[in-house]
């Protein structure tokens, strides 16, 4: 079991840059997903610790044994690293059971493995089919089982559900992680899709043009997201423009009771706002304004809930998502209006008049340099 | 009728030919290249082109740096529409004919364009059949076959073909696999330059051949060595194509994967790449096969003007043989060793045209097998992908 390290990588193709300044530590037994845009460097900082891309600048590590640096680095087949690739990539001339058996060496063991990793899967009767004959999923399950056989010290699963339909998705994915943690497989998950990185990833590391833009838990990531677009990219934001106030608010005053103390991945409130919201309790990511600053305020819908005391609100559209709706309001006396989640069944209509209360401190984050709000 | 009626005329020219346009110029240059190869049609009609001058320096003055300075100057030539097909290829939008939509049409102009779809095969194929049917079946034709010597022949054509095939995909497959994986100018002048034969007249490739190995390895002239590898080199270029497209066909995350999976590169490409590819690869050699063993200038020459009976046939062959058109073959070949195409060529040169007739008759046939094949192998594919 070994520590992966990236230090300090860099990459580019051409004049682009793909990789900048890219360090990370994969703990042993950990399932990291990456998460960013298309375009954002993910796929290359893949193949990069696979070792199937050289990389110009910095180290990349597996404990003690230096794997790449520039113009140097450990042939693909000799780094104990697995990669599961997009659409599954079986090898078409292969039944099941060569495809899984392809990383292990012949021998009565091979079979014993192939068996096992199969049932492991759950497609222990499919070992004598051939590839053509298998559906999206049962092939990525292939491609997982056959990345595994070899026991390989860290996995590379490279948006590995990217082809498949939303629920089949969601129940293999948690079927894979299941799988991981059971094997105690090092696992790195690249994917754009934020739900699966939240739900499955022990640690999220959000990537944006070629650069690392935060490492953290689920929950830090989602509550405390380093910049606006990191908020913005794991979930849905209200943004508002407000006036940074030093001083905390008292906790019946601004509704937020449970989520003030810091603690639990929470930074809790380090000052207050004034916004579209009313005065509310807030925290600064990353930075302390000064009294009387201009602020970038961002809240997401689903802190916003309906009440008997807060802001006046009225009800000016909504879109149904089923579980729940993102109802937007117009806010008495103000120009910007904010959007809450509210869980279904009991959603309001169009007109209806409510009072908005924040349960959670508001997030602000420093103006975008030169420009003023309004 | 909807509004756009009147886009109904304009609709072939405006949508569809824009984009088949790139083909369309492609194909017109490679058959600009074939045309300029081929010198038998443009003597017969008494054009003075440049593979005429060749041939006329070559066997008439026996003026061989003569032949060779024009030899030089086709290859030039062919150089220039070479680059200008491949520019033109490049541009080359696939779409997907499945998607057309089927308008109906009336009897007349279903009828018509059966017509004009059924006209390459019917002038291609069924008419030089017929003809050569004819003639095979008249009785003195028949007693006059010498079948030893038409085994003979057969069976060098077979041997020499497949040879050619085996030679040129060897030759080719090292390539094909560097182009396929790479791109970049060192690689792409690298491939342009192995579609070169493509351009190159047989006649060209025929002479080189002789002052290579007459300066060279003098004892190879005229042994079945360099007549397999000048066909390999003339039709090279087919299993260069065909080669580079099955590779290039092979994902290289299904490399990637063997790699991770401990494989070695050249393991990888055992395992993974070569089985892949190897439809794609096995149709390459066969179209070389069957390339070398129609000799095709020759063989469309002869059996054409056998099939049409009545059409001054007398007056053509004469033409042709008085051309004494050197193809690759007759430059080449090991004294004594007679193929198909050659023994085809030379009776009609000697105006036993009867004679000819189970030559090419057992040729047609024997160019039939590895299309056979080719189309099977093709279905295949398909299936596989």
């Amino acid at each position: 079991m070994t520590t992966l390290g990236v230090h300090n990588v860099g990459l580019t193709y051409g004049s682009r840059t793909a990789l900048k300044d890219v360090s990370l530590e994969i703990p042993s037994g950990s399932l990291v997903a990456i998460l960013g845009p298309s375009g954002c460097g993910k796929t290359s900082l893949l193949m990069a610790i696979a070792g199937l891309l050289g990389i110009d600048e910095g180290v990349i590590t597996a404990g003690n044994r230096e794997l790449s640096r520039s113009g140097k680095r450990v042939p693909p087949e000799q780094r104990g690293i697995g990669w599961v690739p997009q659409e599954a990539s079986l090898f078409p001339h292969l039944s099941v059971r060569d495809n899984i058996g392809f990383g292990l060496r012949k021998g009565r063991r091979r079979n014993e493995r192939v068996e096992e990793l199969a049932a492991l899967v759950g497609l222990g009767g499919f070992l004598d089919r051939s590839p053509g004959q298998l559906s999206g999923g049962q092939a990525q399950r292939v491609a997982l089982a056959r990345a595994l056989a070899p026991s390989p010290d860290v996995l590379l699963l490279d948006e590995p559900y990217g082809a498949l339909d939303s629920v089949l998705r969601h129940t293999l994915a948690r079927d894979v992680a299941r799988i991981l943690r059971e094997e105690e497989t090092t696992a790195v998950l690249v994917t754009h899709d934020r739900e699966e990185a939240l739900d499955l990833a022990d640690v999220v590391v959000v990537m944006d043009g070629g650069r690392i833009v935060q490492v953290g838990t689920p929950v830090e990531v989602y509550e405390s997201p380093a910049t606006p677009w990191v908020a913005s990219f794991v979930g849905d934001t209200v943004e508002l423009a407000g006036v940074w106030r030093h001083g905390t608010l008292q906790c019946e005053q601004c509704g937020a009771a449970d989520f003030c103390e810091p603690g639990d991945n929470r930074p809790g409130c380090s000052g207050h706002v004034v916004c579209a919201l009313g005065e509310v309790a807030a925290t600064a990511q990353g930075y302390q304004p000064v009294d009387g600053e201009d602020v970038r305020v961002v809240v997401r819908p689903e802190w916003l809930a309906p009440g008997s005391s807060g802001i006046p609100a009225t009800v000016r559209g909504v879109s149904y998502a089923g579980h729940d709706a993102l109802v937007e309001f117009d806010m008495e006396g103000q120009k910007e209006r904010v959007r809450a989640r509210i869980a279904a069944p009991f959603l309001p209509s169009v007109g209806q008049a409510f009072q908005l209360t924040l349960r959670h401190p508001a997030l602000v984050f420093p103006l975008p340099s030169g420009v003023e709000l309004a | 009728m909807s509004p756009g009626h009147k886009c109904d005329r304009l609709r072939w020219v405006d949508v569809t030919w824009p984009q088949v346009r790139p083909a369309a110029v492609a194909g017109a240059l490679l058959v600009f290249l074939y045309t300029l190869s081929d010198f038998g049609l443009v003597a017969m009609l008494r054009f003075e082109t440049l593979t005429w001058g060749i041939q006329q320096s070559f066997a008439a003055s026996f003026d061989r740096s003569q032949a060779a300075i024009l030899a030089l100057l086709l290859v030039v030539i062919a150089l220039v529409v070479v680059a200008a097909e491949r520019s033109a290829r490049g541009q080359v939008v696939t779409s997907r004919a499945k998607l057309a939509t089927r308008e109906p049409v009336g009897v007349i102009t279903r009828t018509l364009a059966l017509l004009i779809v059924l006209a390459p095969p019917l002038v291609g194929v069924v008419a030089p059949l017929a003809g050569l049917g004819a003639r095979l079946l008249e009785a003195q034709t028949l007693r006059e076959i010498d079948f030893s010597r038409l085994g003979l022949a057969t069976g060098a054509t077979i041997a020499v073909s497949a040879l050619a095939a085996l030679v040129a995909l060897v030759i080719a497959l090292p390539l094909a696999a560097l182009a396929a994986r790479y791109s970049g100018r060192g690689v792409g002048s690298l491939e342009t330059l192995g579609y070169l034969p493509h351009a190159l007249p047989g006649i060209v490739v025929g002479l080189s051949l002789v002052f290579f190995s007459l300066a060279v390895l003098p004892p190879l002239y005229q042994t079945t060595a360099v007549l397999v590898f000048a066909y390999a080199v003339l039709f090279m270029p087919k299993a260069l194509g065909t080669a580079r497209s099955s590779i290039e066909g092979v994902s290289p995350d299904l490399v990637n994967v063997a790699r991770t999976l401990g494989a070695r590169p050249f393991s990888a490409w055992a395992r993974v790449t070569l089985p892949l590819a190897l439809p794609g690869l096995g149709i390459g050699a066969l179209l070389v096969a069957i390339a070398t063993m129609k000799e095709l200038p020759a063989t469309a020459r002869v059996t054409l003007p056998l099939a049409l009976p009545g059409l001054g046939i007398g007056a053509l062959l004469v033409a042709i043989a008085t051309m004494k058109e050197l193809p690759a073959t007759l430059l080449l070949r090991p004294t004594g060793v007679n193929t198909l195409a050659t023994e085809l060529w030379s009776r009609t040169s000697a105006g036993e045209f009867a004679g000819a007739a189970p030559y090419a008759a057992i040729l047609v046939l024997v160019a039939a097998i590895p299309a056979m094949i080719l189309s099977g192998v093709r279905r295949t594919a398909k299936e596989e992908l």
